[in-house]
């Protein structure tokens, strides 16, 4: 059996969708699954199964990314879930670190999943080669957008990731200031 | 995944902590502890090898900018060592390489605390 290639994969299931982490998730492979999901939600998807079964560990940014997958699905009014399946406790002890536990379905079994072959690998996902295609200004935008997803999920996360918040806002406030100087 | 590993090897004035393995949300409570114990020793100087680590998670490079803060309020410093290059390409690309000092040898960041 040949090994499975590290990095997002992305595939349906009916009409639930079905994304697959091998390797670690992270910011560096947070953007394309956050794209994705915004995309199909927008499509009016309203049921995302994330299958965390090869998943190596998750960063807070990837975890705000998953959260924010959450906040939307629960903004557009309809009934809509995640359900995380296949999770490791090591992971598991992440989500209910953060407060996450409460806005996915934790480890679904009557969940079918598709066959690897039925799945494609999300471009720019995998680690070995993701941090070449990063853009700074991008990054810290999603990066401040997803510890904020994780504040609006359990506000003590405010707490945990301050210092992270204030030097990504202070980025972006260096950010703007070197814009407006250009102008 | 490799188990993350810290050691506290002190060199005079400075504490120099290796550490190995991934530094994420899991393990950096560990360092976390480590850190509070030192600042509670009244030690400000900071040096954190970093040769055998394989991953650091944007969350713990965050709270490293906290400790660094609070040495600098004693006058010291948290100031990394043998960032391995995959590592640094990212805290450069997010701008931490102009918050937390970078050195490319333990006589470097050691030498890095000592008046000049």
């Amino acid at each position: 059996m040949g090994e499975t290639s590290k990095g997002i994969s992305v595939g349906g299931v009916g009409e639930r969708v079905y994304v697959r982490v091998v390797g670690r998730g992270t910011f560096q492979n947070s953007q394309p699954l956050r794209k994705f999901a915004l995309e199909k939600i927008d499509q009016g998807r309203e049921e995302f199964i994330v299958d965390l079964g090869q998943c190596q560990g998750m960063d807070s940014t990837f975890l705000g990314v998953l959260a924010g997958i959450g906040l939307r699905l629960r903004q557009t009014g309809r009934v809509a879930t995640v359900h995380v399946v296949n999770i490791s406790s090591h992971n598991l002890d992440l989500l209910q670190t953060l407060g996450l536990d409460r806005l996915f379905i934790i480890n679904s079994d009557t969940l079918s999943l598709p066959a690897e072959s039925d799945c494609r690998a999300l471009a720019d996902t995998d680690l070995t080669h993701a941090a070449h295609a990063l853009d700074k200004d991008e990054t810290t935008d999603l990066m401040i957008e997803a510890h904020d997803n994780l504040v609006q999920a359990d506000e003590r996360n405010a707490s945990r990731f301050k210092e992270l918040a204030r030097f990504l806002r202070d980025a972006v406030e260096r950010r703007h200031k070197r814009a407006g100087g250009s102008e | 995944m490799k188990d993350f590993r810290i050691d506290r090897e002190p060199r005079g004035s400075v504490q120099l902590i290796r550490l190995g393995g991934s530094l994420d949300m899991y393990s950096f409570p560990r360092l976390e502890a480590l850190l509070n114990t030192i600042f509670q020793e009244k030690q400000y100087y900071i040096v954190l090898d970093c040769r055998d680590l394989d991953y650091i998670g944007s969350a713990g490079l965050g709270a490293l900018i906290g400790f660094a803060k609070q040495a600098r309020e004693h006058n010291g410093d948290v100031r990394l060592l043998n960032v391995p290059d995959r590592i640094y390409k990212i805290i450069e690309l997010l701008g931490f390489t102009k918050v937390l000092q970078v050195h490319n040898t333990e006589e470097d960041a050691v030498a890095s605390f000592q008046p000049r």
